[in-house]
């Protein structure tokens, strides 16, 4: 992509209520600059003006809201695209801003203020947090619900490559060349990163030859966030998460102009040098008119020499000192005032540089200008490098030789390609900044300055480990690019050559990212349906998420579904139950160990409802197994349970070495459960089988053909009415399902959903295994006892329902009515006699009863359960009696008709 | 986090394919006669070794095989071996 691809000529943006003009390849940064615009935020703490500084994406004076998304680093977004900008901090605004008192009143806010002064009284606290919320940070966050469609792609290439500098585009062409397939990562636009000249030219050569490479590709304008175990490296660019697992990782993210600290070092107009040369180089715009530049690197010089001509192209600007070492003086170009080995020590200015103090062979004197560019040497961007520990990562470049000249960067890459070679160390060589003053800011993400450092050491925090956590230098937007070598430089002069001057631990993210990043492919969740799933759709089901299912909560009316079921015929689609077919000789030996019933005295055509317990006796899903003529079993699980059910028997069939046939038959058949005092009569019109209570009794199934389908046909109970659910082909379910519903048509059926079965179900007191039950429940806190057979002499769990029947059980799931026309919510709060005992999990009003209905957890002293208990919800509190058993039809006459 | 687990039957896959089946301990309850069965049994089900070292580990591959498999994993730097 060419800067002319992407911004046209006549391009605009808002910002603030005005109208900005960019040019092609303006990024937001140097739109807003041409402009006019030199205060591009306020700090963090402070509210301190600031401006342009790095250019490089490395510090956080750029951060504005650009449409609608806070803390967006401008200087390396295009312009071109962007509709809306503004500055995130500042009242009123980011140019006057009330809130700059605060500089005023920094002695209030001393390093650490936060954890000593907001702790008694105890209320100050919640207050204040709104209020510091609301002046500090980057901007407010978007309300809105994000609109963002990102999505995760997976790349497995040989090697990756993150940075395309010199050393990033040699060793890429240099793996391409050997062979390998190779992904190269940069976080901009590789070839209009540096100013036209001898350094573009050959760097976008290398970019070329490495595009012609058929294993190579090269991803611009993204960012990777850090490295993880694998190895993976998430790269996030505008459409994408890219998921990138490479089998090795070359890091060639180059180095940080070093930033200095001087009182004023953070005044709009100080800039560090690539930072101007960049703005001037690329974008043809002047810093400033009158310019010192201060370096003591050839690198430095050259800024100088693009500013220089940039300054005489244009005109009114001029260079107006260059603070060098003596020995690089003759590389001054002409005209230009030398102050030889001076230091800059002071800048000052209110609100934009005014003048700096240059210390000199010991005498100080005071330039005039309103821009100060500083290139005094470099500091690796190394958080991704510092990021590794075990992966196959080495560095090349800047990384590992701040400062290596462009061959030897080329070099170094190239070297990357020879997998056996010892990797590049890091130069240890390079000297620690200096931390010239006390009051200058070493960090400008969030204000802090050396003094503050002196005061947490003082205060005992003497490693750069607790000091980054008490003064939070390094944690903010930069992630330590700018202030990480001045941490370890502080305490280096402290202590040298102890541990505690260590780098600090470098975790991803290493550059900001977005939450939507980290949700990217969430949007696009698995989503199950069931082969009647267009039915439910054409009659205007409210399809609602149950686990990965979708499932229809009801079709418009659930009273009338409900009714439906207690008094007529209803049908509805139990299609997302697991079903499981299991055969083979030792069936019978595994379904006897995993289930706490009773398996082998079940006769063929006859089934049992079962609770799964784990080893640690506590239940965690229950289904039905049911004993086919062949001997063989078909056994169900709930629906969200299902899954994970085929684990579980393989688990405990290779364990105990059994032989086993398992078929996950979930998918391939599909259920329908008919339910209703009418449901015989339904069934008997569709097939020509038999379904009298002889035929197939309570308790049994049988096979039958229901309107030409071949059904399995269980007798089950969960609502309440005679019922049966019918398993059958899934590639049959609509046919299946329309003959029912026509057949039932002079009977008034209608399909019900699942808020009349969880209204049903509770009306007979069954459970709903997660809705009702904790990860420690166990049988005997539901009243379930009758469904655990301790004189198995084995199965999974027994042990330990052994060791818990030593222990009080002081805890019940009870049943409770509520009279009235309203049932307490679910999740109310329960109280006996004033004390909390315990919450509601399932209630409803109950049409059939005329009152509520409710499960719900009570504590209790042993064996006795109270017979009063008070609900309390948003609604007050309502009286309630515990009861026994289900609270409809309590002998279970109907279901057993 | 992204490891790679060498499934005997699809070959290696990214451990999201897989759900963890914690680390290896004997179902069987220790038949050793004269001992607690209950402490045994406590002891087997709550207290795990979670060795810093090399461990036995099952997994469940759900998105392939469906099968379980043993492997050995190095807890210190997740490195993964055939289980011997």
């Amino acid at each position: 992509m060419t800067t002319t691809d992407r911004g046209s000529a006549n391009a605009s943006f808002e910002f603030e209520g005005r109208t900005i003009p960019s040019a092609a390849g303006d990024t937001i940064a140097s739109a807003l600059f041409r402009a006019g615009v030199r205060t591009f935020s306020r700090s963090f703490k402070y509210h301190r003006r600031r401006g342009l500084y790095c250019l490089t994406g490395d510090c956080p004076n750029c951060l504005m809201t650009v449409d609608g998304e806070p803390a967006v680093r401008t200087c390396v977004t295009p312009a071109a695209g962007v509709r809306r900008v503004a500055r995130g901090a500042g009242w009123p605004s980011a140019d006057r801003d009330f809130l700059s008192i605060l500089w005023r009143l920094r002695w209030l806010m001393p390093v650490g203020f936060y954890y000593k002064s907001m702790i008694r009284p105890r209320w100050v606290f919640p207050i204040a947090e709104r209020v510091i919320r609301r002046i500090a940070g980057l901007g407010p966050v978007p309300r809105e619900p994000s609109h963002a469609t990102k999505e995760r792609l997976n790349h497995h290439p040989d090697v990756v490559v993150i940075g395309g500098g010199i050393a990033g585009l040699s060793a890429a062409l240099a793996a391409a060349e050997g062979g390998e397939r190779v992904m190269l990562v940069d976080e901009g636009t590789i070839s209009e990163r540096n100013a036209p000249g001898a350094l573009r030219d050959r760097i976008t050569a290398l970019r070329d030859a490495l595009s012609r490479q058929a294993s190579a590709s090269i991803l611009e304008r993204a960012t990777a966030v850090g490295i993880f175990e694998g190895p993976l490296v998430p790269v996030v660019d505008d459409d994408f998460l890219h998921l990138v697992h490479p089998a090795r990782i070359v890091v060639a993210t180059g180095a940080v102009e070093r930033h200095a600290v001087f009182p004023g070092n953070d005044l709009p107009g100080v800039w560090l040098g690539r930072g101007a040369a960049r703005l001037a180089g690329v974008h043809g715009l002047t810093p400033g008119k009158t310019i010192v530049v201060a370096t003591n690197t050839p690198e430095g010089l050259l800024h100088l020499d693009v500013l220089h001509r940039n300054a005489r192209r244009e005109g009114g600007a001029a260079i107006v000192a260059a603070v060098v070492p003596a020995a690089l003086a003759s590389r001054v170009p002409a005209g230009i005032d030398v102050i030889a080995d001076g230091t800059i020590v002071e800048a000052s200015g209110s609100g934009a540089l005014r003048s700096v103090v240059v210390e000199a062979a010991g005498r100080r004197r005071t330039v005039r200008c309103d821009t100060l560019v500083l290139s005094l040497g470099l500091e690796p961007r190394d958080g991704l490098l510092r990021q590794a520990e075990l992966e196959p990562v080495v560095g090349a470049g800047d990384v590992v030789r701040p400062g290596c000249s462009a061959d030897e960067a080329e070099e170094s890459g190239r070297r990357t390609a020879d997998v056996g070679a010892a990797p590049e160390a890091a130069d240890d060589d390079v000297t620690a900044p200096r931390l010239g003053s006390r009051e200058g800011f070493l960090c400008l993400c969030e204000d802090v300055a050396v003094k503050e450092f002196e005061h947490a050491w003082d205060e005992g925090y003497r490693s750069t480990e607790l000091l980054k956590r008490y003064s939070t230098v390094t944690m903010g937007a930069c992630q330590g690019a700018l202030c990480h070598a001045h941490l370890k430089a502080f305490v280096g002069q402290r202590s040298p050559g102890s541990w505690t001057g260590k780098p600090t631990t470098a975790r991803p993210p290493a550059r900001t990212i977005r939450l939507e990043d980290l949700a990217a492919g969430a949007r696009v969740p698995l989503e199950h349906h069931t082969s009647l799933h267009d039915r439910h759709v054409a009659r205007g089901a409210l399809m609602d998420w149950a686990g990965t299912w979708k499932r229809p909560s009801n079709y418009g009316d659930v009273e009338q579904e409900y009714w439906a079921v207690r008094r007529n015929v209803s049908v509805m689609d139990v299609s997302t139950l697991g079903k499981y077919r299991v055969a083979g000789p030792d069936a019978t030996a595994l379904l006897e160990h995993i289930y706490p019933c009773h398996v082998g005295d079940l006769k063929p055509w006859r089934s049992r409802y079962t609770l799964l317990l784990n080893e640690a006796g506590y239940l965690f899903d229950d289904g039905m197994v049911c004993r086919l003529g062949d001997g063989s079993y078909y056994v169900t699980f709930t629906s969200s349970g299902g899954d994970g059910a085929e684990s579980w028997l393989r688990e405990w069939t290779d364990e105990r070495g059994l032989k086993v046939h398992i078929a996950n038959v979930t998918a391939s058949r599909g259920a329908i459960n008919v339910a209703g005092p009418k449901a015989r009569e339904l069934l008997s019109r569709v097939s020509g089988d038999a379904v009298d209570a002889r035929a197939i009794p309570y308790g049994g199934l049988r096979e039958m053909v229901v309107d030409g389908v071949p059904c399995l046909v269980i007798r089950v109970g969960f609502v309440g009415e005679l019922s049966y659910e019918l398993h059958h082909p899934s590639r049959q379910s609509e046919s299946l399902w329309d003959a029912l519903l026509d057949a039932g048509r002079p009977l008034d059926i209608r399909p019900h959903g699942l808020d009349a079965l969880k209204l049903l179900r509770l009306e007979k007191g069954h459970i709903l295994v997660g809705q009702d039950t904790d990860f420690d429940t166990t049988p005997s806190k539901l009243g379930l006892d009758f469904a655990v057979k301790m004189d198995k002499p084995d199965f999974v769990g027994r042990t330990a329902l052994q060791r818990i029947a030593l222990l009080p059980r002081e805890r019940s799931l009870l049943p409770m009515t509520f009279a009235g026309q309203r049932a307490p919510e679910e999740g109310a709060q329960l109280f006996v006699g004033g004390v909390h005992v315990g919450n509601i999990t399932s209630s409803r009003f109950s049409p059939s009863l005329g009152c509520g209905v409710a499960l719900g957890w009570v504590r209790h002293p042993v064996g006795a359960p109270p017979s009063r208990i008070t609900a309390r919800d948003t609604a007050g509190d309502s009286e309630g009696t515990v009861t026994k058993g289900p609270f409809y039809d309590p002998k279970g006459e109907r279901l057993r008709a | 986090m992204t490891l790679k687990v060498t499934c005997p039957h699809c070959g290696p896959r990214y451990t999201t394919e897989f759900w963890f089946g914690g680390e290896l301990i004997p179902h069987a309850a220790s038949a050793t006669p004269g001992a607690d069965a209950l402490r045994l049994d406590f002891d087997r089900v709550w207290l795990k070794t979670n060795v810093a070292g090399v461990q036995g580990e099952r997994w469940f591959h759900h998105a392939g095989c469906r099968r379980w498999l043993v492997v050995d994993r190095d807890t210190r730097t997740n490195e993964f071996h055939d289980h011997d």
